[in-house]
């Protein structure tokens, strides 16, 4: 495939933005990319977390931060400041491929962004602050590990202006503003979210052709806490509650096959303004959008939601060679301006319920499945959802978790072909037997899995300390090795 | 009698009398304290015991000294020191008794055995160069004697910060090859370590330790801490992933410095206090060739619990301490700190009294108790110290002048300067046994009709808004007195002179014109005052609530002119550059006469060791390790100005009584009996210095080697704790019974017996040679402990 040697490249620093990075892969592939996915990571992200990278992402790879490399080392040492800046700059070593698009872990990817493939170095959209500056959030580039050297020389030479990696950049890449407008990103592939507020008419008017939301400033997705539910008032626009959407939409992602059930059921065929239908009419896949009876089938669902993912495991052990054809066929579906994105935008814009529909399966389904599979589903769910709750109690209980336990989950996303669906669903009897089948292996990951719960527990300070976590226990742990 | 009585922030109370005890108060003046101690007599109800006292009091008093009005509890306190015979015995101070200092047993033959050649120390905690408490204290006083003993082969390891490097580190290159590889080794791999020298005595050398920098590395060392030993860290205790990342890196280094080493030299590890400790355990966890220490200077549990007002030593042995750290939210830093005790090869703590607490808490008997010392400063000149008393008591008097004007009906050469200090903590720090003992002491010194006046100074810092504006006002005053006083003089002295030039002797009558007398008369008229001297120095931000002015207001000690104890509250450390008692600690401390330190928790006790080190006299309690440390090693600590207070095997109400006749004793000393009381303390510098302690440190040390590498060493056990009795007793000369120190007693006059034999030079000869034995560095000079005086 001539995109093999074409990647998209997150940086994931911490645990944190390891959520980030995540839903950057998800995003990624549910929206069908045809290239890699390439995630950096520094060393000190906890096992479980990279376990979970690892599901979604093509390769993980671990940049130390102080690089072997000599010259890395040497400036490294005599500017300790610089270490996050140069993380970043390792993605010009990943030299296995011509040529990348860096997406930063805090956005949010809202459609296929294959076509960024097709600008040249350095291709990046401006940045809000000071337009004659990309924002390094999202940027087009080619691996080369001279350019690496001249980086980290420049770096040493003449340091970054802000002490992070844009201002590094912008420097080195001085031309950008003036030389070459291909190499100007449209806004709307690096949409801050800052923009909301500083030019709220402008957003009305194009933020639904965002393509890459960035969420810029100190306060990422993460820190907030995840509304099921957003404030009721539809009519009010203001740029708080934009926000509050958008984060919204980051934690649907997030969850998105992680969270194994929906508390509420929603109630979107409710409110569904009419004018929506005009933009979604340009929108090919009109099939998704049609009738309102179809958008209550989740509320029956939900219930079930843990079955799909399963299936899914099951699926992909089976079928990981033939993901491939059926995955381009995905991209015929979803790769076409302004498909479910848009309509997911929209959705975003005028009906926030839409989008408190939290999760994203749920939209997915309604988007993108023939009613009838849906139907066809539901009858079949019946069945197997006794069989399932003995095989994953857990994931019921620990929805917050990205464990490496149910790694089948994270790579839901990439299936979403009404074809693979039904296919699935032809599946689904012989699904209750393998799964019973994958119980003993289950055993070890549940073990692991309790384990980090148990040291999770005293991570948040609830201590089981008149139990199992009394000090006689710690003690015998102690004398093994003091023996 | 209608007085106005002020407090601190010029607070008037128009009837004192409402705020004074009634009988009803009295009842049971400790109803508010819950902490009532071991009590082996019938004491629990006050009430009725206070009555059968009466009844005793009656039958020993003369009527007219019972004031009949007012049924008050204090007075039977008189009853209760002439009953408690032995208590007055243990007051007073006979001169020609002399002492009874021990050295301690069997420590002497512990240096030789070691060869340290081939050994080296590292000494790990939070507080090195970092001051935060008392450990910095301990660590900065002691390095010059290990320094001394180890040299090149100590270091000290610390957490790196940069104010602290900044001003009290010189960064310079490890000098030990082996050393400059592992931080070389370890600054390549992520992480910032500094080496350099510590500038204090002894200059030792640092490593310092960039906790914050290797923070990336925190996750996955917390996994390794769950996997090795289930302790997991909340994320919101910043403190204890602190420690997490200190403990870590400190065990790299000690692993990596052993890696380093072509032939592994024998590596000692010592860890003071919980923040250090995950560094042992993993030094054991990952059998790295170190032998280990640790040190607490205090259980975290014992501090939480008598923060929280428990029955602390009463109960130590039930607590069912998972319980009640995790009911604290301490559950991860106690298993930390439980766990270094735990995995350490030697586990020692400073004192007795937390030796029994760490026993109960951290279920582990400390192997060995390591007092903490003190750098003792010589003086070249002998009494120096009573030089610098009478100066610092000048100023002190000076500050009352003012401080009393207009009430100054008190002889200020009588008057008795006692002090606490310390942190704000009303019960923990026994102010509040303090101010009952006062109040009893005040009756006891009115009833005996004593021209002794005691002053009492509070030195806690507490919330404030400044000083008042009436203390002030004191001291200005008096600084106008002396203004006129010297006006006058000046004139006096200018009409004498003038008078004599004409070769006449001076008319007296004519000496002082009118206007001289007008000026003083203003000036006298000046000092008229309508309220009574102010408690406290300071306005109070929380005056009503304040437990010091609450007892205070209960007990009724308000300055009035009748009390012969008298109260100053000064919520603020003292500091030369105040405008109201420009002094600082120490220069207070020295002009004083005794601090009185009755404190319920308290694991060491530096204030009264450093009163003993400049020779002041201080009440300390077998509570305290101070005063358990003196306890032991002194025969008859009271005649040494050491007066030890029980409040671990007695009711709170008879620890009053104890602290109460130790007061009065104290009170009726003469000047003379002072001054040698003052000598004997001083004398005790000694034991306290590091020069004396530090061999505890040896001691523990050498134990850890041999349990660590006992194909090189062999430590033979003593019994370090326990005093088998004491080397020197007292002369045959003084009577042991009672009989003679009689002569002390409350009636004991100003005049001095003659027949005490008191020969200050011979005593202290005597304590020079009890007391110290010459510290000889382990590997050389055997031949110094034969200078041991010979036993009895």
């Amino acid at each position: 495939m001539p995109e093999a040697d074409q990647a998209f490249v997150t940086l994931a620093t911490s645990d944190a933005y390891c959520m980030g990075s995540l839903v950057v892969g998800k995003c990624l592939r549910k929206h069908g990319t045809t290239r890699k996915l390439v995630v950096m990571v520094s060393p000190n992200i906890s096992r479980e977390a990279r376990l979970s990278l690892e599901d979604v992402f093509d390769e993980v790879i671990v940049v130390d931060i102080l690089d072997s490399r000599d010259r890395a080392h040497l400036f490294w040492l005599g500017r300790p400041d610089l270490g996050v800046t140069f993380t970043k700059l390792h993605c010009w070593t990943l030299t296995q491929y011509t040529k990348c698009v860096f997406l930063d872990a805090d956005t949010l990817v809202l459609c296929n962004v294959d076509e960024l493939f097709e600008r040249e170095e350095l291709s990046a959209a401006p940045d809000p602050g000071w337009p004659d500056c990309f924002n390094s959030g999202v940027f087009v580039f080619r691996p080369s590990l001279e350019t690496h050297s001249r980086l980290l020389e420049h770096a040493k030479m003449c340091g970054s202006f802000d002490g992070g990696d844009q201002g590094l950049l912008n420097a080195f890449f001085s031309d950008w503003a003036i030389k070459d407008i291909n190499k100007h990103l449209p806004f709307i592939y690096n949409l801050s979210t800052s923009a909301v507020y500083t030019y709220l008419p402008a957003f009305h008017k194009y933020g639904h052709q965002a393509k890459i939301v960035h969420f810029l400033g100190k306060n990422k997705p993460w820190h907030v806490p995840y509304k099921q539910q957003p404030s009721t008032e539809v009519t009010q626009w203001d740029s708080n509650r934009i926000l509050e959407q958008y984060v919204n939409l980051w934690w649907a992602e997030y969850y998105a096959h992680t969270k194994t059930h929906v508390d509420e059921p929603d109630e979107r065929h409710d409110s569904e303004p009419i004018d929506q239908l005009g933009t979604l009419a340009a929108a090919p896949c009109s099939t998704q959008v049609t009738t309102s009876p179809h958008r209550s089938q989740p509320t029956a669902t939900s219930p079930t939601a843990p079955f799909p993912h399963s299936r899914e495991s099951l699926f992909q052990a089976k079928d990981r060679e033939e993901k491939i054809p059926s995955e381009s066929l995905g991209k015929l579906t979803v790769n076409v301006p302004s498909s479910s994105t848009c309509h997911q935008l929209e959705d975003m814009c005028s009906t926030p319920d839409i989008v408190s529909a939290a999760d994203p399966e749920d939209l997915e389904k309604s988007e993108l499945q023939e009613p009838l599979v849906e139907q066809k589903q539901l009858e079949d769910v019946s069945g197997a959802e006794s069989a399932l709750s003995e095989a994953t109690p857990d994931n019921c209980s620990t929805p917050d978790i990205v464990s490496a336990a149910d790694p089948e989950d994270l790579e839901k996303s990439e299936l979403q072909e009404p074809l693979v669906e039904q296919k699935q669903l032809e599946d689904v009897s012989g699904a209750e037997s393998a799964l019973s089948e994958a119980t003993p292996d289950n055993a070890t990951m549940e073990a692991s899995k309790e384990n980090l719960e148990h040291r999770k527990r005293w991570e948040e300070g609830h201590i089981d300390y008149l139990g199992k976590d009394a000090f006689e226990n710690i003690r015998i742990k102690l004398d093994q090795f003091l023996k | 009698m209608h007085q106005q009585v002020s407090l601190g922030g010029g607070r008037k109370l128009e009837n004192p009398e409402e705020t004074m005890w009634t009988q009803g108060e009295h009842e049971n003046p400790f109803r508010e304290n819950t902490k009532l101690r071991i009590c082996n007599n019938n004491n629990n109800n006050n009430n009725s015991s206070s009555l059968v006292q009466e009844h005793s009091c009656n039958s020993c008093c003369p009527a007219s000294q019972v004031v009949q009005s007012v049924i008050d509890w204090r007075r039977c306190v008189r009853c209760c020191v002439t009953a408690r015979g032995q208590d007055a015995v243990a007051a007073g101070m006979p001169l020609a008794r002399s002492i009874s200092v021990t050295s301690l047993s069997g420590l002497e033959e512990w240096d030789e055995e070691f060869d340290l050649e081939d050994a080296v120390l590292f000494e790990i905690a939070w507080e090195v160069a970092n001051k935060v408490g008392g450990i910095y204290t301990v660590i900065q006083t002691k390095a010059r004697l290990t320094c001394e003993e180890w040299g090149e082969n100590y270091f000290l390891v610390g957490p790196y910060t940069e104010s602290n490097v900044r001003t009290q580190v010189e960064l310079i290159e490890p000098p030990n090859a082996a050393l400059r590889r592992t931080i070389d080794k370890m600054n390549s791999s992520g992480c910032k370590v500094y080496f350099g020298r510590w500038l204090i005595e002894g200059s030792p050398y640092v490593i310092l330790l960039d906790v914050g920098f290797t923070a990336w590395s925190l996750d996955r060392w917390k996994s390794e801490l769950w996997e090795n030993c289930s302790i997991g860290v909340p994320w919101f205790d910043r403190e204890a992933n602190d420690a997490v990342l200190f403990g870590f890196l400190t065990a790299w280094l000690l692993g990596e410095y052993a890696a380093q080493c072509e032939d592994p030299p024998h590596i000692l590890a010592h860890f003071h206090e919980w923040l250090a400790g995950l560094g042992l355990v993993l030094c054991r966890q990952r059998h790295l060739p170190v032998a280990t220490i640790f040190t607490t200077h205090a259980t975290l549990l014992g501090r939480y619990l008598c923060a929280g007002n428990v029955d602390f030593y009463n109960n130590l042995a039930e607590f069912n301490v998972d319980k009640e750290a995790g009911d604290r939210q301490i559950y991860h830093r106690y298993c930390l700190e439980r766990a270094a005790a735990r995995c350490a090869h030697v586990f020692t703590t400073v004192s007795k009294i937390t030796a029994i607490e760490a026993e109960h808490l951290l279920k582990r008997k400390p192997d060995i108790v390591t007092p903490n010392g003190l750098n003792v400063k010589k003086f070249s000149a002998m009494h120096e110290f009573q030089n610098l008393h009478a100066q610092s008591k000048a100023r002190i008097q000076e500050f009352i002048r003012g401080h009393f004007y207009g009430h100054l009906d008190f002889n200020l050469d009588k008057t008795v300067f006692l002090f606490i200090a310390g942190r704000y903590e009303f019960s923990n720090k026994g102010a509040d046994i303090f101010l009952e003992a006062l109040a009893r002491l005040n009756y006891l010194l009115r009833v005996n009709h004593s021209q002794v006046t005691v002053i009492a100074f509070f030195i806690m810092p507490a919330r404030t808004n400044n000083f008042n504006v009436e203390t002030l006002k004191g001291q200005a005053v008096r600084k106008q007195l002396w203004d006129t006083a010297q006006t006058v003089k000046e004139r006096f002295g200018k009409k004498l002179y003038e008078s004599l030039l004409v070769g006449q002797l001076p008319e007296v009558s004519k000496m002082l014109d009118k206007e001289d007398f007008t000026m003083m008369k203003r000036a006298i008229f000046a000092t008229q005052r309508q309220c009574l001297p102010p408690i406290c120095t300071h306005n109070m931000l929380e005056d009503s609530t304040d437990p010091i002015l609450t007892a205070i207001r209960r007990i009724g000690l308000f300055n009035s002119a009748q009390d012969r104890v008298k109260v100053i509250f000064h919520p603020e450390f003292l500091s030369s550059t105040s405008p109201l008692l420009p002094m600082d600690y120490e220069e207070f401390v020295r002009g004083c006469h005794l601090g009185v330190f009755p404190s319920y928790y308290e694991p060491w006790g530096y204030t009264p060791a450093e009163c003993t080190v400049m020779g002041i006299p201080s009440v300390s309690t077998n509570l305290s390790g101070f005063g358990c440390f003196m306890e032991e090693h002194i025969a008859d600590p009271s005649s040494y100005g050491i007066y030890i207070l029980d409040r671990r095997f007695r009711s709170v109400d008879e620890s009053c009584n104890q602290l109460t006749s130790f007061l009065f004793q104290f009170c009726q000393q003469s000047r003379r009996q002072r001054i040698i009381q003052r000598n004997r303390t001083e004398r005790l510098s000694d034991l306290l210095d590091w020069r004396y302690l530090g061999r505890y440190y040896v001691a523990a040390r050498h134990m850890a080697l041999a349990k660590a590498f006992p194909e090189s060493y062999v430590y033979e056990p003593h019994d370090p704790t326990s005093t088998t009795g004491f080397r020197y007793p007292r002369p045959a000369s003084v009577p042991p019974s009672p009989a003679h120190s009689l002569h002390s007693s409350p009636h004991h006059s100003e005049a001095e017996d003659e027949d005490e034999t008191y020969d200050e030079d011979l005593e202290a000869e005597k304590d020079r040679l009890n007391i110290r034995q010459p510290y000889s560095l382990p590997n050389k000079n055997k031949s110094l402990a034969v200078d041991l005086p010979e036993k009895n």
